[in-house]
């Protein structure tokens, strides 16, 4: 059946859905090319230690093992990390997490690979793990990192006005502490790749990877090698949601791939390694104090923020500074003072994950909000409008709002709904044994890499020899559906139907550097640079056209699907046949496009070299109906509303699914997730003790576009990747300060916890 | 590794006198502990046994012990008749696991979170063991002795489980909490059989999960709730006396108290067992 | 040992190792890289095939246990030219996004409609709920299944 172009605005069916779900889409993880070799390390097993001796003897003498590795073997500088490089490929004196490594082998299969690790002894001398943000600002503490002179990865500030000569003019001020815990992104596909060393010296990496471009020099530097001999292909992910941005298992096949030329290395955590060695959420303390004015109005915030990075940097730094600029939230708020401590401990290393320290903070401001709600006595939502930041005002940060701020409209679109207008009804009709509430947060979150790191990226299309296009993506799709979003872009520019449309998922070989798969970026900047090379590209097609019809001037042509027309004369060209007659260098087109920043460089976060501030934010409301079990405490989440302002939606398909799934996972954050350690040690080790939501556990969202127009993004839009991650946790506390009558301060809200509550207020 | 599938139970027994074999039904326990680490060994699967699979409803239930959970599921009889056992199984781990879990094994693991085993206290099941030599029948509240141990000894199996069938008018519930509504290890769960008259209990046995070695009777509830009223103020009183009596423990899941509260708030919840 | 067993329509025989995982052996041995591994310890679903019919956890299958049976896996439901009705219904209702967890949900929403033919969308939660995913939130998956014979 014929169909039109694959264009912007409706839903069409990602070019990828049905691939996957006939399991024909290889993953990273589907490679077993013939000759396999496994790869696995040795992890430390405990938090902090020194190391004495590593015994290989047995594990090398293993029949099928094809190499035992350690520091020694490392060339190079055996250091790896994004922006602060202080992570070992292999640990050669210390350990700083229990799942540290200390030794690589690499075997036949994973039969003698697991025999060949449990024959490695490590000898630790074990120091006193620093299992805390409290222990490691201890006078006393152990260095986790020596050469860093203090447990403070960055300690920073964002100040905006006086908060501290603001503060005794406010009518009231109100000061609360809040906490959430490590968290596990739990993505389907675990951490994995393969390398190998060729002949002409190059390593071929393929891994599930978010940054295949950056991976290149992150494993260049930790093994010595020239990036540019470096070659990293990223299939589709089986998700990454920030777990899979930085390298997990690539500069440890590096070094395996070096020691065995011409073999193919794969390695592939399993679940267990997974939550042991992988990435993790910042656990997080945020101290709030703020003061407002009777009638409602938002004076001053002051809050420390403290964010446990666990044994390495990754993107703490980054990290905290994202929170720290919303640490206020979306409001109007004429005086911050927000200072941020970033701390290493011994406890699993904190990365990247969707909302990116802003998931954290959201919990605090608006748990302040609320609080100051009912101390005023106003109605939650009504505050929240009166304060809500507009186009044209200075953010929390100082910052100038120049783009699209469509927060008000989302407000008011929750205010219209019937979960809102009958919230108190709904909570009347509780049936025997449950209590009901409602809850609702406003939350933003910040997209692109902000102001010190260029969020530039190239865009290649060809047209190939058949007639189609071909994009050559520059940046993974983990699911969030960029690489249909592109063929629907190009689709759109160049009129051309799904089936002349093709998109190959990055290859540092063919194509272009256009950063990594995160912060909410990939469609933006991709997006903007595709949209300029079919630009390019159509400009192009219609002067070889013009030429082969014999038309001396360019104007009157467009581009229909499968042939460049002229108006004019009806004449047309097919695109195959125009291909055929072009030489390839002449049918490929590429531009860039670079993220604008702010113009505004307020006299403040002088502590971040990169990534303060941004320019452009998406915005959403969020709202949770909830009903509590009574005897038991459980939570049972019965409705959940989120409404977005991401610009203009270009397939309201993807847009609603990355919405639903951030809600989800905020869901599971709020009410049963949360890594578990004592002393470092990993409690929560895999699947069954570590909770995600299961189909039982969640409603359906409703999910609502607020669309407004975001002027300087592709057609319009702006990412919303992250923004809906971080409404549910907020979201589920409001609705249970409305249902019990006091006030959540920590995630996961568990069961026991909102027991005790009930039995505080005499009820059971 | 050996893998043995025998057919039959004159295939099985000679392969039980390697005291190392280990016995698997379904595998969702054996093999997870296995990738652990733990028991290892060559493994004898019952699967392909048919009189270990068979369910009969006649003077009572006699159900083989490799039946899975999904087949005791989408069995009507036992839905009708053991609606309790049916609750249980439903909420135990998900579709996936109960297309191969089996009765037997569960009630053979003997975890103290096992989530068939209140139902089949409550129903004061019997458990048929047998050897090549033996059988013998046990009844489940002697046959666990304690968390993960049982009274089978080497060469022995348990063939089926054996269930009274529970008077017409008796009324049975069953809850299960734990920490999502799926694949979840129970934190707490009450099995219940009633038998009333209006609002008076002429009988009742509450068996708990969760909150002990093994599952635990309240006979002093029981006995209290005798020839009482089914009121809230009673199952209050009651509930006190199951606070009292069970012996839970704090772990990663959730602590002692919250254990020993919940246990008495699900006994508060059986007046949703009145018609 | 020897085992023999058909797969997607093939009869096939193979020598297995007794501690081998059906799981491995459809994904190395056979190349049915469909079926995926999440956790290996039955806790997320991905790895469910269909044996004579019925779902279950190839990494909770031993590879020794597949003798005299008949398999389904992913790719023997249906290809991107002759989808299963599912896998159609998958794609069209926005319920693959990264699509790990495809496979093996595909499977047990297959395995509940042999059974349940119109199931309530509360039964197809419940049918689905040894199925983890991620990505999605589940409710376009419900609609999927819901929604397939609509087509």
């Amino acid at each position: 059946m014929p169909t039109g172009p694959y264009d912007i605005g409706p839903a069409h069916v990602r070019l990828d859905a049905l691939s996957k779900a006939c399991g024909t889409e290889r993953f990273s993880a589907d490679h077993y090319p013939p000759g396999l070799l496994w790869a696995g390390a040795k992890r430390a097993g405990i938090p902090h230690g020194i190391i004495r001796r590593i015994d290989t003897a047995a594990a090398r003498t293993l029949p099928g093992v094809h190499a035992v590795l350690t520091r020694a073997d490392v060339p190079g500088t055996n250091r790896q990390g994004i922006v602060h490089k202080d992570m070992p490929v292999l640990c050669g004196s210390k350990v700083r997490h229990a799942g540290d490594p200390v030794a690589l082998v690499v075997a036949e299969n994973r039969d003698i690979l697991r025999r060949a690790l449990e024959l490695i002894r490590v000898d630790i001398e074990p120091l006193p793990a620093v299992a805390s943000i409290d222990a490691a600002l201890a006078e006393d503490a152990p260095f986790i990192h020596a050469e860093h002179g203090s447990n403070i990865l960055l300690s920073a500030e964002i100040r905006k006005g006086d908060a501290e000569t603001a503060f005794p003019d406010c009518d009231i001020i109100l000061e609360e502490t809040f906490f959430t815990p490590a968290q596990a992104h739990a993505f389907l596909e675990t951490e994995n790749g393969l390398a190998r060393l060729d002949e002409d010296g190059v390593l071929h990496l393929t891994a599930s990877t978010q940054a295949p471009f950056r991976d290149r020099f992150e494993v260049g530097h930790a093994l010595g090698l020239a990036p540019w001999n470096i070659r990293v292909t990223s299939p589709f992910l089986g998700g990454g949601f920030g777990g899979k941005d930085g390298a997990t298992v690539q500069c440890l096949l590096g070094l395996a791939a070096l020691k065995l030329p011409g073999r193919t290395i794969k390695m592939w955590w399993d679940r267990e390694e997974s939550f042991l060695a992988g990435y993790k959420r910042h656990a997080a303390r945020m101290r709030y104090r703020v003061g407002a004015m009777s009638d409602g109005t938002l004076r001053a915030v002051s809050c420390l923020l403290q964010f446990d990075t666990g044994a390495y940097a990754h993107l703490g730094g980054e990290i905290m500074e994202l929170g720290m600029e919303h640490a206020a939230g979306p409001y109007r708020v004429e005086h911050m003072d927000c200072r941020g401590e970033c701390v290493y401990t011994n406890n699993p290393v904190a990365g990247a994950f969707r909302g990116f320290g802003v998931a954290q903070v959201s919990l605090a401001f608006e748990g302040m909000m609320d609080r100051l709600a009912d101390r005023l006595g106003r109605d939650r939502l009504d505050l929240r409008r009166q304060n809500a930041l507009r186009r044209g005002d200075r953010n929390c940060a100082g910052v100038t709002l120049t783009t699209s701020t469509g927060l008000d409209e989302c407000l008011r679109t929750l205010r219209r709904h019937q979960f809102w207008t009958t919230r108190n009804e709904w909570k009347q009709a509780a049936p025997r044994f449950t209590r009901r509430g409602t809850g609702m947060a406003a939350v933003f979150n910040g997209m692109g890499y902000g102001r010190g790191l260029p969020d530039n990226a190239i865009a290649k299309i060809e047209l190939a020899v058949n007639g189609r296009f071909i994009i050559y993506s520059g940046v993974p799709d983990m699911g969030q559906g960029n690489a249909s979003t592109f063929a629907q872009i190009a689709g759109e520019m160049l009129c051309q139907d799904r089936t002349r449309l093709e998109v190959v998922q990055p290859d540092t070989e063919i194509s272009h550097p256009s950063g990594s798969a995160s912060a909410g970026r990939t469609t933006y900047t991709y997006g903007k640079a595709l949209i300029r090379a079919c630009e390019l590209m159509t400009s192009k097609l219609i002067r070889r056209a013009a030429l082969m019809l014999m038309i001396d001037e360019p104007g009157g042509f467009t581009l229909v699907p499968g042939a460049v027309r002229h108006l004019p004369t009806g004449k047309e060209v097919a695109l195959s046949a125009m291909a055929v007659m072009l030489p390839r260098d002449d049918r490929v087109c590429v531009s860039e496009y670079l993220m604008p920043v702010s113009r505004e460089v307020p006299p403040t976060g002088k502590d971040f070299a990169l990534g303060f501030p941004h320019l452009i934010f998406p915005y959403a409301a969020h709202l949770v109906r909830i009903e509590i079990d009574e005897p038991t405490g459980l939570v049972r989440v019965c409705d959940y509303l989120a409404v977005t302002d991401g610009g203009r939606v270009l397939n309201p398909l993807n847009f609603h699914q990355q919405i639903e799934g951030g809600v989800a996972q905020g869901l599971g954050f709020a009410l049963m997730e949360g890594l578990g350690t004592c002393n470092g040690q990993l409690i929560t080790k895999d699947l069954s003790t570590y909770l995600i939501p299961t189909s039982l556990d969640l409603p359906d969202t409703v999910s609502l576009a607020a669309e407004t127009l975001e002027h300087s993004g592709p057609f319009g839009m702006k990412g919303v990747g992250e923004v809906g991650m971080n409404g549910p946790l907020p979201a589920v506390a409001s609705a249970l300060s409305d249902a019990l009558e006091a006030y959540i301060d920590r995630a996961p809200v568990t069961p026991e916890a909102v027991l005790k509550l009930l039995s505080r207020g005499g009820q059971a | 590794m050996s893998v043995f599938l025998p057919l039959t139970l004159d295939d099985l027994w000679p392969l039980l006198s390697d005291p190392q074999t280990r016995l698997m039904a379904g595998g969702t326990d054996l093999l997870v502990r296995r990738r652990a680490g733990f028991l290892p060994g060559p493994i004898c699967c019952l699967e392909r046994i048919p009189c270990l699979r068979d369910v009969s409803v006649a003077s009572d239930v006699r159900i083989g012990a490799a039946t899975t959970l999904s087949e005791l599921l989408e069995n009507r009889e036992i839905a009708e008749k053991l609606p309790v056992l049916h609750q249980a199984v439903r909420q135990l781990g998900s579709p996936l696991v109960r297309n191969q879990a089996t009765l037997g094994g569960n009630i053979c693991t003997a975890s103290p979170a096992g989530d068939t085993l209140p139902a089949l206290y409550v129903l004061e099941a019997q458990l048929e063991l047998g050897s090549r030599t033996t059988t013998r029948t046990v009844p489940i509240q002697d046959f666990i002795t304690g968390p993960g141990q049982t009274l089978l000894e080497p060469g022995e199996i348990l063939s089926a489980i054996r269930i009274p069938l529970p008077p017409a008018d008796s009324t049975q519930c069953f809850e299960k909490v734990g920490r999502r509504r799926a694949l979840a290890i129970s934190v707490a769960s009450l099995a219940a059989m009633l038998r009333l008259t209006g609002k008076t209990v002429r009988e009742i046995r509450l068996a708990f999960g969760s909150l002990g070695p093994t599952v635990l009777r309240c006979p002093e509830a029981e006995h209290w709730l005798t020839g009482r009223e089914l009121t809230p103020d009673n199952l209050r009183h009651a509930a006190g006396m199951v606070r009292q009596s069970v012996r839970p423990i704090s772990d990663m899941r959730a602590t002692a108290d919250y254990r020993r509260q919940v246990a008495g708030n699900l006994t508060l919840r059986l007046e949703a067992c009145l018609p | 040992m020897i085992i023999r067993f058909n797969v997607n329509g093939r009869d096939t025989k193979l020598e297995v190792r007794g501690d081998e995982r059906a799981v491995d052996l459809l994904r190395e041995t056979l190349g049915l890289t469909g079926t995926k591994e999440g956790c290996g310890t039955g806790e997320c679903g991905a790895c469910a095939i269909l044996i004579n019919g019925r779902a279950r956890l190839s990494c909770l299958t031993l590879a020794a246990q597949l003798d005299g049976h008949s398999l389904t896996t992913i790719e023997g439901l249906g290809t991107p030219e002759q989808p299963h009705p599912l896998q159609q219904s998958f794609a069209e209702h926005g319920a693959v996004q990264c699509g790990f967890c495809s496979p093996g949900m595909i499977v047990a929403a297959a395995d509940l409609l042999i059974r349940n033919p119109h199931p309530k969308r509360e039964e197809i939660r419940e049918g689905l709920s040894g199925n983890l995913c991620r990505c999605t939130g589940y409710s376009r998956i419900l609609d999927a299944v819901e929604k397939v014979e609509e087509r």
